[in-house]
């Protein structure tokens, strides 16, 4: 009887413990969630705040009335639509040719083997850890001496080439995972190599590409360097260059709720993407762990 | 409108020229005598390989030469050896201090976003309801804008009315002294850039090791159990060497990422007084004095940091990282 009871005792005071435990972790995982969210609410109350409230201390959390008309007051204070149809224009050529490209030479690196091509892999993965400044100014002077600085093409153009070794990587990695049978059969039917890799690799890649192509929007809409270097022309400048110069001159005090308002327009896209297609997102990036 | 179309039509033809050049590196290399799928090999990668020598191996080098150079605006470039090196090093007021802070800020906010966001993923490591929305909170940050990140935490800093200093002002009335000038004091820019940095990085990181975690066998931790280890000896024992490879990957492409920060930068806006980060610099010089002789010499110093810090990172592996390989052998 006695056993039983100190067994219970245990048996309770070590229920208590994992509930606390458990309590401790909750008490965790919801402060971070509300740390992290705080400024995107934050962003949001300003976007929708008026003039006299921003400037208000203690600050203002929840704007009355709010003033949804400070989004259309942004979009119209600068052409943002011609900004954004250029992003856009961007975006899809961008996106088109690094998915071909990269899939293709992908493709080859994880089918093909030839003399050499373990190195010529070993090189492209060292050149994910080459920062992008250092290629800038040389990469800056051929576009010139081609004469397309101010258009679209140096953005756009050598997206052809597979540029962006994280995706040949990733589409590579998968393309590994799909069993050898598969491509032996098929040529066996006499397929060709093209035929192979349209009817019977792409298929099977659906879920790599489609991460790919998350990646790939968000790199092309998110980018500022590339076109705030090429893109000389007012009328072709993106969203993010536009926003820059809407942001003001370095002695202007910037207008806060305008600038919320069109951060918030910016960060949209991106956020509606990754809750449609978060699965590809989170898996793209715990399959390499990279993020950019 | 006709800048679209003169882009998209050469944007078309670039394709076509990429074929070519396969289809003839395919011919050569028959004509070399190699198997059939080694040249289609060799055809299938040259989209990678003529972008690698035109847009990454060239510049690079070119870069280093440049940087030996002063060129006009007309493009004459003159040789002025090492000139640009030193005047750098001991003229130029912004150079030692961008150096500092982008070095200390990728330190600083390195192994606050990697060990933070392990001991997180070690807690969430379990049977938690509602996990997946979690995982998706964490996530935001990190495909959020940095645009759009820029101008939010600006916005917070700002320090008349950001909410930061307001919830900072009971201490401010405690200990005395005024609101920090986040971006605008070099004493405070750092943690100001730190804790954006963190804010960023944290959820990712934490979903990355969190992946990790699930992959280490459950067997080792209840072998260990039954050898009565403490929860400290099974996280130092089991849990660390386990997921060393995913920690090493994220400190790599973390502290490059860091050392690189530019966009952020550009749209806080620090005062010169609080300090430049290097890309910052060579974005400045290059592009608004064209001075791409300098620039490029500022390039190369932070691709030589960037490739020392990288490497010093890797030879330190053999001490903490473990490969399921090291096993067997």
């Amino acid at each position: 009887m006695a056993n039983a009871r100190a067994v219970g005792t245990v048996f309770r005071s070590r229920k208590r413990l994992s509930f606390l435990k458990n309590a401790v972790v909750y008490v965790v995982i919801i402060g971070l969630a509300f740390i992290i969210l705080i400024p995107f609410f934050w962003m949001l109350s300003t976007a929708l705040q008026e003039k006299g409230d921003i400037f208000a201390w203690p600050p203002v959390w929840i704007p009355d009335p709010p003033q949804w008309h400070n989004f259309v007051d942004a979009w119209t204070a600068m052409p943002f639509h011609k900004y954004l149809y250029n992003t856009l224009f961007i975006v899809v050529l961008g996106m088109i040719a690094e998915m071909t490209s990269a899939t293709l030479v992908a493709y080859g690196f994880a089918r093909f083997r030839f003399p050499g091509s373990d190195i010529v892999f070993l090189v492209l993965l060292a050149t994910m850890m080459l920062p992008f400044h250092v290629t800038l100014i040389p990469t800056y002077l051929i576009w010139q001496k081609l004469g397309l600085v101010g258009e679209f093409d140096p953005l756009v153009l050598r997206a052809w080439t597979a540029w962006g070794p994280f995706y040949i990587f990733l589409l590579r990695q998968f393309f590994l995972t799909i069993p050898r049978e598969l491509d032996d059969a098929a040529e066996m039917d006499g397929a060709n190599t093209f035929r192979t890799f349209f009817h019977v690799m792409l298929p099977q890649i659906t879920p790599a590409l489609l991460a790919v192509a998350i990646f790939g929007f968000r790199g092309y809409w998110n980018d500022f360097l590339g076109p705030l270097i090429y893109l000389t022309k007012m009328e072709l400048y993106t969203m993010n260059v536009g926003m820059y110069f809407f942001m003001g001159g370095v002695n202007e005090a910037p207008q806060w709720n305008y600038l919320m308002a069109m951060s918030t327009l910016i960060a949209l896209p991106v956020i509606v993407l990754f809750f449609v297609a978060q699965r590809y997102f989170i898996e793209g990036i715990t399959f390499t762990g990279i993020k950019d | 409108m006709e800048h679209h179309l003169a882009t998209l039509i050469r944007w078309l033809l670039v394709p076509v020229a990429l074929f070519v050049v396969a289809a003839l590196l395919y011919w050569v290399f028959r004509q070399l005598g190699w198997k059939r799928r080694q040249a289609m090999g060799v055809a299938l990668v040259s989209p990678w390989i003529v972008g690698f020598v035109l847009f990454t191996a060239y510049p690079l080098f070119n870069s280093l030469y440049l940087s030996f150079t002063e060129s006009s605006i007309f493009g004459k470039t003159k040789w002025v050896g090492l000139d640009n090196y030193i005047r750098l090093f001991t003229k130029d007021i912004e150079f030692w201090p961008s150096v500092r802070i982008t070095i200390l800020y990728a330190l600083l906010s390195l192994p606050i976003g990697v060990i933070g966001a392990l001991l997180v993923a070690m807690l969430l490591n379990r049977n938690i309801k509602g996990i997946g929305m979690y995982r998706t909170i964490y996530f935001l940050p990190a495909v959020l804008p940095e645009v759009a990140v820029a101008l939010l935490w600006r916005w917070m800093f700002n320090s008349e009315t950001g909410i930061i200093n307001y919830a900072l002002s009971p201490f401010f009335s405690l200990f005395g002294g005024g609101k920090p000038n986040w971006f605008g004091d070099p004493q405070f820019v750092l943690a100001a850039f730190i804790i954006m940095s963190v804010w960023g990085i944290f959820g990712t990181n934490t979903v990355v090791f969190l992946a990790g975690l699930q992959g280490v066998p459950r067997s080792l931790y209840e072998a260990a159990e039954i050898d009565g280890a403490s929860a400290f000896r099974k996280f130092l024992h089991i849990t660390v060497p386990q997921i060393s490879p995913v920690i090493l990957l994220q400190v790599i492409m973390g502290m490059i990422g860091a050392l690189q920060i530019f966009t952020i930068a550009m749209f806080v806006r620090p005062t010169s007084a609080a300090g430049k980060f290097m890309n910052q610099l060579v974005y400045e010089r290059g592009f608004t004095q064209l001075h791409m002789g300098e620039a490029s010499a500022v390039a190369w110093v932070l691709f030589v940091i960037i490739l020392a810090l990288t490497l010093l990172v890797f030879r330190s592996t053999p001490f903490w990282v473990h490969y399921e390989t090291d096993v067997r052998r």
